[in-house]
C-alpha cells in the first residue's frame, strides 16, 4: 500500500513542470558537455531485453517491444545530437523467426507502423539529416513489410548527415557467406578485354617487322659494311615482310586463349569488407549489449572483432537511455584521451634517445 | 524529448489512433532541431549574439573536463579496491596446484565449457625473451587448471602467433607444469596449431612408451595456439580457394553456404568455443577469430590485467549461471 502510494507520489514529483524543465536543461547540458570529447563515429546496439522488461513490468511482450521503438527513438536522438555519424541497430535476427508465430507477427506489424509513420512524417525525419538503411535477408520478409521498408528507405536516401542502419532480420555469419558468395561470384566472371585504340597484334606485328629488320641488318652487315646500303636494305624489307603479316593475324585470331579472370590472390580482407551489408566506414567504435548477456548472438562478427569496445549493460532496452549511455560514453572518452596521451609520451620517449645520439 | 504525459498520449494513440498526422507532428514539433532554412537563421543570430554563444561553449567545457576529472577519480579508485579484493580473495582461493582443490572449486557447477578460449598478449614492457617464458608460464598455469578440472579442449589467442613457432617447447612447459600439479602420473597433452601440417601430436609421437606410463588415465587436454591469421585471413584464404574453383568451373557460387564455410573453418581452425576468457580489463577482441565467436559467452574482469586463477574459476561460474560465495 504505502510502497504504491510512494511510486505515485515519486511520478507526481517528477512529471511536475519545474522537475520535468530541469531534466530537459540537464539533458542538454550534459549531451554539450559530450559532445566536447571525441564522440565515437560508429556505434552498433543490441536491443535485447524487450520480453524481459515485460515479465519484470507485468505488461505484455507486444508492449514490451513497443516501448523498446520507444528506446530506439530516444537514443536515436541522443546520438544524433552527441555528432555520432552511424547508429546500427539489431532489430530482428534470423534466429527470431523461431519465436511464437504472434509474437514474430507483432514484430512486423510493429515494424511496418513505424515505417509507415516514418515515411508520413518524412519532412522530419529530414531535419535531422538522418537516412534509414535496413539491412539484412530481404527475401524472409513478408512483402508489405517490405514494401514499407522501400519506401521509408527510399524517402530519407538523400540525407547525409547520419544514418540509421536497421538490421532487420540479420545474422552475421549469413552476412559473411553472402559477401564471400559475391566475392566469388565477382572473380568468376571473366575479364572483358576493353577496346582499345591499338591493337596488340599490329603492335606485336610492327616489332616483329623491327626484329627482321635488325636480322636483316646484321646479315646485311656481314656482307656490305658500308652505311649507304643501309637505306635500300629497308627498303626491301619492308616489301618483303609485307605478305608476312597476314600469316600473323590468322595464327593469332585461332590462338585466342581461353578466358581470363582476375587472380583470386587480389582478394583481401578489405574485399570482403566492401561485401558486407553494413561496411565498416566508419569504423565501428562501440558495441553496446543490453539486458545482461555477455555473447555477440551473431551480430556484426566480422565488423567489430578487431578494435571495437564491447560493452556489455545489465540493463533492459527499454530502460537504456541518456543517463546509461553517458557512462559508457564518458568511460570510452577517457580510454580514447588515455591512450592518445600514451601514445604522445611513447613518442617522445622515442625522440629522446635520438637526441641523447 | 517528449514529456511524460505526452508519451502516454502517444501510447494511447498507437493502439487506437485518433490523432492526425498534422496533430502528432504538433505534439513533436517543440522538440525537434530545427529545420535546414531555421538552422541558417539561428546561426545568424548566434553570430550576433557571441557572448552567450562563448558562455554556453565555456559551461559546456567546464562541465566536460569535470566529468572527466571525477571519472578519474572514480576508475583509479575502482581500480585500486579491485586490486585490493583480488589480492585478498586471491589468497583465500589460492589452489596450491593441487587438482583436488581446483576440482573442489568446481564441484558446484552444473555445467562446463567443453572448449574454453582464452586471449592473451604478450607483453610489451618486458624484452621479447622474457616476455615469452611470462606468456608460456600463463598458457602452462591455464591449461593445469583446466586439465583438473577436465576441460577437454582450450584454444589460446595470442595476436602474433609467436606461440606457434614454438609448439614443441610449449608441449614440454605444459607438460613440466602438469607433473608440478598431477605429480608424477599427468594427463595426456597435445599441442597444435591450425595450418601447421605436422602438429606435435604431444605424448604419441615423444618417446612412446616412458610418456604413456606418465599419462595413464586422468584424461586429455588438447592445447589449441591461435594468432590473429586465423581470424579473417582464414576466410580470406576460404575465399581465394573457393574463387578459383569457380574460375575452373568445379563449383558454383551459389553451393556456397554458411554449411559449407562452417564445416571448412571449422575443420581448418576450430569450432566454436563456448567460453572465452579475457585477462585484460575490457573486452576487445583484437582479431579473435570472428566466425567462431557467434555464440561464445564472453567474460571478463574489470580492471584486470594479471593472468589469475581467480578471473578463470570466476568465468567458470558466470557460465554455469552460479553465484560465487566466499570461502571454500
Amino acid at each position: 500500500m504505502s510502497s504504491s502510494h510512494l511510486t505515485r507520489f515519486h511520478k507526481w514529483l517528477l512529471q511536475s513542470p519545474p522537475i520535468e524543465w530541469f531534466d530537459l536543461r540537464l539533458r542538454d547540458l550534459m549531451i554539450g558537455a559530450l559532445s566536447q570529447g571525441p564522440i565515437p563515429q560508429h556505434i552498433a546496439m543490441v536491443m535485447d531485453g524487450n520480453r524481459r522488461y515485460a515479465r519484470q513490468k507485468r505488461i505484455e511482450v507486444a508492449e514490451g517491444h513497443n516501448r523498446g521503438f520507444e528506446a530506439l527513438a530516444q537514443m536515436l536522438e541522443v546520438c544524433y545530437r552527441c555528432g555520432v555519424k552511424v547508429l546500427t541497430v539489431y532489430a530482428f535476427s534470423v534466429e527470431n523467426f523461431k519465436r511464437s508465430r504472434y509474437e514474430v507477427d507483432t514484430l512486423m506489424s510493429l515494424m511496418k507502423s513505424k515505417l509507415t509513420q516514418l515515411s508520413e512524417h518524412g519532412e522530419l525525419f529530414e531535419r535531422y539529416g538522418a537516412s534509414v538503411r535496413v539491412l539484412g535477408q530481404r527475401e524472409l520478409v513478408a512483402p508489405d513489410v517490405l514494401e514499407a521498408i522501400d519506401r521509408a528507405v527510399d524517402l530519407t536516401k538523400n540525407n547525409t548527415d547520419a544514418i540509421l542502419n536497421i538490421c532487420f532480420p540479420y545474422a552475421s555469419r549469413n552476412e559473411i557467406t553472402i559477401a564471400i558468395r559475391d566475392t566469388v561470384n565477382d572473380w568468376s566472371q571473366p575479364i572483358r578485354e576493353r577496346e582499345r585504340t591499338f591493337s596488340q597484334s599490329h603492335i606485336e606485328s610492327h616489332i616483329r617487322l623491327r626484329n627482321i629488320s635488325n636480322d636483316a641488318s646484321k646479315k646485311q652487315d656481314q656482307y656490305s659494311p658500308a652505311p649507304s646500303a643501309i637505306s635500300d636494305t629497308e627498303d626491301s624489307i619492308a616489301e618483303s615482310t609485307l605478305p608476312v603479316t597476314p600469316a600473323d593475324y590468322t595464327e593469332l585470331t585461332t590462338l585466342k586463349p581461353s578466358l581470363t579472370y582476375p587472380d583470386p590472390e587480389s582478394i583481401d580482407a578489405n574485399t570482403l569488407s566492401e561485401h558486407m551489408f553494413i561496411t565498416s566506414n566508419p569504423p565501428v567504435d562501440l558495441f553496446i549489449r543490453t539486458s545482461g548477456v555477455e555473447r555477440f548472438s551473431d551480430f556484426l562478427l566480422w565488423q567489430a572483432h578487431e578494435k571495437t569496445d564491447i560493452k556489455f549493460v545489465d540493463c533492459m532496452w527499454p530502460d537504456f537511455d541518456l543517463w546509461q549511455l553517458i557512462p559508457i560514453l564518458v568511460e570510452w572518452q577517457w580510454k580514447r584521451r588515455k591512450a592518445a596521451a600514451d601514445e604522445r609520451v611513447a613518442r617522445r620517449g622515442m625522440r629522446l634517445p635520438k637526441k641523447s645520439d | 524529448m517528449p514529456l511524460e504525459h505526452e508519451t502516454e498520449v502517444f501510447r494511447h494513440d498507437l493502439k487506437s489512433p485518433f490523432l492526425t498526422e498534422k496533430e502528432r507532428e504538433a505534439v513533436l514539433q517543440p522538440y525537434l532541431p530545427k529545420s535546414r532554412s531555421e538552422q541558417k537563421r539561428t546561426k545568424a543570430i548566434q553570430r550576433k549574439k557571441p557572448v552567450r554563444r562563448f558562455l554556453a561553449s565555456t559551461i559546456h567545457f567546464l562541465l566536460f573536463t569535470l566529468i572527466h576529472i571525477l571519472y578519474s577519480i572514480y576508475a583509479r579508485t575502482r581500480k585500486y579496491y579491485h586490486a585490493v579484493t583480488r589480492r585478498i580473495s586471491a589468497i583465500l582461493y589460492y589452489h596450491h596446484r593441487t587438482p583436488e582443490l581446483i576440482r573442489k572449486d568446481v564441484k558446484g557447477l552444473k555445467r562446463l565449457p567443453k572448449h574454453l578460449s582464452v586471449i592473451l598478449e604478450l607483453s610489451k614492457q618486458e624484452n621479447e625473451m622474457s616476455a615469452m617464458e611470462t606468456l608460456l608460464d600463463n598458457v602452462a598455469e591455464i591449461s593445469a587448471w583446466c586439465a583438473c578440472v577436465g576441460i577437454p579442449m582450450l584454444s589460446v589467442y595470442e595476436k602474433t602467433g609467436m606461440l606457434k613457432n614454438y609448439i614443441p617447447t610449449t608441449h614440454k612447459t605444459v607438460a613440466a607444469k602438469l607433473h608440478s600439479y598431477f605429480g608424477l602420473k599427468r594427463p595426456s597433452l597435445q599441442v597444435r596449431a591450425p595450418h601447421i601440417p605436422s602438429f606435435l601430436n604431444g605424448d604419441i609421437s615423444e618417446d612412446g612408451s616412458i610418456v604413456d606410463a606418465q599419462t595413464s588415465n586422468l584424461g586429455h587436454l588438447s592445447l589449441l595456439l591461435l594468432s590473429a591469421d586465423d581470424g579473417r585471413n582464414t576466410l580470406v584464404d576460404l575465399t581465394k580457394t573457393l574463387a578459383e574453383m569457380a574460375q575452373h568451373n568445379k563449383l558454383l557460387p551459389e553451393d556456397i553456404s554458411s554449411q559449407l564455410i562452417d564445416a571448412e573453418i571449422s575443420e581448418s581452425v576450430m569450432g566454436e568455443p563456448e567460453l572465452l576468457i579475457l585477462f585484460a580489463p575490457e573486452i576487445k577482441l583484437d582479431g579473435y577469430p570472428p566466425w567462431q565467436i557467434r555464440l561464445t559467452e564472453i567474460f571478463h574482469e574489470p580492471d584486470n590485467t594479471e593472468v589469475e586463477y581467480l578471473v578463470w574459476l570466476k568465468g567458470l561460474y558466470r557460465f554455469a549461471r552460479a553465484e560465487m560465495r566466499f570461502g571454500r
